[in-house]
Formats: C-alpha cells, structure tokens, sequence
C-alpha cells in the first residue's frame, strides 16, 4: 500500500496549475480543507472556481500540482467523493425519471453489466425524500422547476453515502424554498462529519451557510474559517473594483456598501 | 393482397426488404444516442467523409468487393472523426466550423477519385456513382449477413452496457467524475455509429445516409420520455421506414429505394412533431389554448365576486358591459355560456335595463375563491 499524503487533510492540493492555452487558469495553488467543514469557494467571474473542481476531480488535466483526498490519489477515492455538477451542464430534455437520475449515482457501485434492481430502487427514493422530492420521483426531469432539479443532482450525489461532497453552484437559478432545502442539507452532513466542498456566488449569504472558505480569483486569496478569511481586505484582493455591488463587512459598522467607482477612464482602484 | 405476395416471391424484392429493415433497426437504434449525444451532425460528416474510403476500397480491391469497399469507407471515416476531434482540440475553431470542413474536404476528396476512377473506365467502376444516393437492388444476400452481424453486435454491446451508455449520454462529467472510462464508452458509441453509416452506404449512400440516423430517433422521442422505449421505437420507426421504401419502389418503377426510405422516415418525424401526445405541436397548441380559457374564466369570476363583495351582495347581478370594462377587455362571447354550462355563473335579468346581466352561483363563489388568478398553483 502506498504511504498516505496528508491524510489529515479532506482535500490537499499543492502547486495546482492549470491553463487554457497560454493563460493560466488556475495558478500555483495551494489548497488545504480539513474533514467536517462547510467550505464555500468564492470568487468573481473567471475565477477558475469550476476549473478548481474540474481538476481536482480529474476532469481536467492540470498542467502541473498534486492533489489528495484524505490522503488518497483521487483514483482511490472515486466511490466516496459526491459530485454535483453544474444543473446547466446536461440537458433536461433527456428521456428520464427523476429516481432514474438518482440511481445514477449507485452505478459505479452495481459494477459492469449489473442494473439497478429494487435495493437500488429503494436507496434512490430514499435519497429523493432527502431532498423533499418523493412526490416526483417518477417524473419526466424536464418538467420540474430548476430548484427541483437541483435537488434531484444533490440527490444522486447522497445516494452514494460519499465522505465528500463537491457541489458547483448548486444555488444558481434556484428559488428561495430549494435553496433552504438544499443548505440545510448540506449542514446536517456536514455535522455527520462529512466534508461539504461549494463553488458559490452569493457573497451576501456566505457568513451563515458556511464555516469554511477559499477566496480565489486565479491563485488563492486567501482560505481558512470563514471568520478570519471574509474580510474587505480579501474580498477587495480577490474581486477588485467589481467589489462596489458587494457588502463589505467593516470592522466597526459590521456591513456597509461601498460606492460605486466612478467609470471615468483615469481611475484605478488598487 | 396476392401481389404482395408476388413481390415478396422476388429473391432481389425480399433482400432489399431485409436489408432496408435491418439497417433501419440498426440506424435507429444507434441514431437514438446520437441524437441525444448531439452528435447528428457527426453522423452526417461520417458519411460524407466515407466516400473517398468507398473508391479507395474499390482502388485496392480492383473490384466491386464489398468487404474491401466497407473497409475503406470505416477508415476514412474514422480519420475524419480524428480530423475533426484534433482541430477542434488544437485550433479556436468550433465544432460546427470543424464538422463542416471535415464533411466537405473528405467528400470533395470522395467526388475527384470517383470521377477519376470513372474515367479509368472498366465495367465495375461504373457501379460506384451509386453510393452516393444508395442502390437497394444491388444489395446481395451476403451483405445481409454483414449487416445482420453489425446489428446484433450493436444489440449485444447496448444491452450490455446499457446503464453506462445511459449515463455518458446524459452527463458525461459525471460519469468522468465516477471513474468510468468515458472515452472508451463515447468512442465505442461514436464507433457504432460510424458501422452503421458503413453498413448503410450500399442502400441509401453517403449524402442522405444521416437522415436515417436521426429521423428514427427524433420521431421516436416525441412519444416517450423513457429512454428504453425511445431506443426500441427509434429501432421501429427506422425498421419500418425500410419495409414500405422498400414495397413502395419495388412496386412503382423508378422510384429509388433509399430516397423513399428517408422520405418515409422524415414523414414519421413530421407526425410526430404535430401528433405525439403531450410534446406534439397540437396537443401543446389545445393545452394552451385550454390555460388561456381558464385564466380568462377565473378572471371573469374574480371581477363579479370583487363586484358582489363592492355591494355586499352575494347574487349581485353584474352587467356583461362593466365587467368586459373592468377587465380591460372583452372576454371571447363563449366563455360566458361556459361558465354557466358548468353551473358557476347564471344568468339574470335585471330590469329596467336589457343587456346581459350574469351573477355568482354559490359554486362560482366557491369557485372565484379557490381560483383567484393570483392564488398560488402548484404545477
């Protein structure tokens, strides 16, 4: 058996690089996320944070970096690493039930030539009333609303009991009773002890859903609990000037919006 | 029916009724992927591009040989597949621009050996022009062979990995994610497309080869949303579309067999579109006609009980004029004696005036309650 890197670490990621042609997406990233929190990775648009995900899970080659899970190559970790993906990513018109979509996050645990039989079948529903969806399990998924299918992705990804759970923008688009659903979830794991890994966009609601949290705006801007790393400092160093429409938590007011820049041409905000 | 049973006494009628059912079922049940991969488009590039491989089979062949022509048209193909996957990975280009090239520098590549084989002369160069637009009646007993081996073997590899294929059609990432060996089972897929254009050429060629991919599958997802019976209609539609092309040109002379066979095909496409229940272009036209009556009804309803309540007067007789006024438009004349045929609303005469008054039954009151157009539905 090989000798474990970091194990204490739920992901461990050192010199990530990644790039698109000649920019680099991502840039020498150093990354640590202990086991048994609730991370939100943050940043502005282009970021890199759904190529983050993307490469630690192999999806995309990195050009240089290692990472771990728990101490693990990812190839080891495959069957106890959940995955969300972004709800835009498939096409909803495809011919299928919801509970067919759940049941696809126990396929890599059926094995080849193996279907789902009715273990399967009940684990899927099971999941399904997880997320407040076993009113529809037999529904055709065009026919729910985005939050709905939002839930059923987060359902497949439980399904599979995984330890980690990596989640991309699974609060985009969704209504206001979904996301409720959906983060009270993600807490109720994340306090059975399982590490709960989001790509978000809401700056505005990220002190109270999470504990944990990486700021990224191509390199690391910062990471650690939540408390320490969501300061105006950060926030500035990771979104810049794009920072006016955000509410930036002051160390005496507690939260106060800073004024829009002027658009005039000579200004630079540092 | 005598005569059907004079055309199926024909040995050449019954091999080209065969094999057009057979590369029907095949097309559509492989089609059904493709379709829902997105990969239509591929298809049709795979076929276009096995032209020059058909003239380069014949070329190394020096005869007509089937095997050597199929051969031929599945490497090309394949290089064309590659061709395509390297611009788009290596080059800004999209996938659309890169398909397009790919498609017409094959063919155009295809069209210059096949006029200069032509012109090489000899009796069986003559026979390649064919598969441009497919010649049924050449088609031999052994190519069915061929065909059925292609067929079962796509059957036995989709039965077997069905749940896999299933998933890489719907979310490759997350299959990606899962640690299943995505390339394999997309290239497999694509691979069996790619057969099925080959086995294809002979009957229906390389230009119209695509429409038997993706009519089967495109008709055949209008009548369902699972994609088990999707798969076995697609494999349906495209088995029957073979039968009539097929009985249709043996029966009328100088009708060419795989021509109609896609027409076929593509009118099943068309009464899908409009018919299918639920996803069918009528049925979805009669839905929304039927939200648009309702809105207008509870809307009717709400007014006259906002009217009896102003007057605090439950049967409040309400003029037809002032409601069409506090609408801000007249209702269609029918939805008045549509609600009243329900029971909802009667009619009253309100003397001294003449026009039509209308007020709330105690079931219309119930009615505008439950049915306020800004309550909350559930879908």
């Amino acid at each position: 058996m090989k000798t474990l890197h970091e194990p204490d670490q739920a992901l461990h990621v050192e010199d990530l690089t990644v790039s698109y042609g000649t920019a680099p997406a991502l840039w020498d990233i150093d990354l640590d996320i202990p086991p048994g929190v609730m991370c939100a990775i943050v940043g502005p648009n282009g970021a890199g944070k759904s190529t983050l995900i993307k490469s630690i899970l192999g999806l995309v080659r990195p050009v240089a970096g290692h990472v771990r899970f728990l101490g693990h190559e990812i190839g080891a970790m495959r069957g106890r690493i959940g995955y969300v993906p972004q709800r835009h990513s498939v096409d909803w018109d495809f011919p299928t039930t919801a509970r067919d979509v759940v049941e696809m996050g126990l396929y890599r645990s059926l094995g080849w030539f193996r279907r789902p039989g009715r273990a399967a079948r009940a684990r899927a529903l099971a999941a399904l009333r997880d997320v407040g969806m076993q009113d529809y399990a037999d529904r055709q998924i065009s026919q729910l609303s985005g939050g709905q299918q939002q839930r059923i992705f987060l359902a497949r990804a439980l399904v599979q009991d995984a330890q980690i759970l990596i989640l991309d923008e699974p609060l985009a688009g969704v209504d206001a009773s979904s996301e409720a659903v959906i983060i009270a979830l993600l807490q109720r794991l994340r306090d059975e002890g399982r590490t709960v890994i989001v790509v978000h966009h809401d700056l505005t609601t990220v002190q109270s859903y999470f504990d944990w949290l990486v700021m990224l705006n191509v390199r690391i801007i910062a990471q650690g609990p939540v408390a320490q790393v969501y300061t105006p400092d950060n926030l500035r160093a990771a979104y810049g000037r794009h920072l006016a429409m955000i509410a930036v938590p002051g160390p005496e007011t507690g939260a106060h919006t800073r004024p829009d820049p002027a658009p005039t041409p000579d200004e630079g905000v540092a | 029916m005598s005569f059907l049973a004079d055309l199926l006494g024909s040995q050449i009628v019954r091999t080209v009724l065969f094999g057009a059912a057979l590369l029907g079922a095949i097309s559509g049940m492989l089609g059904a992927f493709a379709v829902l991969r997105r990969q239509s488009l591929l298809g049709d590039a795979l076929a276009h591009a096995a032209l020059p491989g058909v003239c380069l089979g014949f070329l190394i062949a020096g005869t007509r040989d089937m095997g050597s022509i199929m051969a031929g048209a599945f490497f090309t193909g394949a290089l064309a597949a590659l061709t395509m996957m390297l611009i788009t990975r290596t080059t800004r280009l999209k996938t659309d621009a890169a398909l397009g090239i790919v498609l017409s520098v094959f063919f155009a590549a295809g069209v210059v050996l096949l006029t200069y084989l032509q012109a090489q002369g000899g009796a069986a160069s003559a026979g390649l022009a064919s598969f441009l637009f497919g010649q049924a009646a050449a088609i031999l007993v052994s190519d069915l062979w061929i065909m059925g081996a292609v067929g079962l073997g796509a059957l036995a590899l989709i039965l077997a990995f069905w749940k896999e294929f299933k998933l890489v059609s719907f979310d490759a990432d997350f299959a990606r994610a899962q640690g299943f060996p995505v390339m394999m089972l997309e290239g497999g897929l694509t691979v069996m497309v790619a057969l099925a254009i080959v086995v294809g050429l002979q009957l229906v060629g390389v230009v119209l080869m695509v429409a038997l991919l993706i009519a089967p599958a495109a008709a055949a997802r209008q009548w369902t949303n699972r994609l088990g019976v999707m798969v076995a209609l697609s494999a349906l539609i495209g088995a029957l579309s073979g039968v009539g092309g097929a009985l249709i040109s043996a029966t009328m002379r100088g009708l060419a067999t795989g021509p109609v066979v896609v027409l076929i095909a593509t009118s099943a496409v068309v009464i899908s579109l409009l018919l299918a229940p639920a996803r069918g272009l009528i049925w979805q036209g009669l839905a929304a006609r039927r939200a648009r009556a309702r809105i207008g009804e509870d809307r009717i309803l709400a007014a006259m009980q906002g009217l009896a309540r102003a007057h605090d007067d439950a049967r409040y007789p309400s003029e037809q004029g002032m409601l069409a006024t506090a609408l801000g438009d007249a209702p269609a004349p029918g939805r008045f004696a549509a609600l009243e045929r329900r029971g909802l609303i009667r009619a009253v005469a309100h003397p001294p005036e003449t026009t039509p008054h209308w007020e709330l039954t105690s079931s219309g009151h119930k009615a505008a309650e439950t049915r306020r157009p800004d309550a909350e539905r559930t879908p």
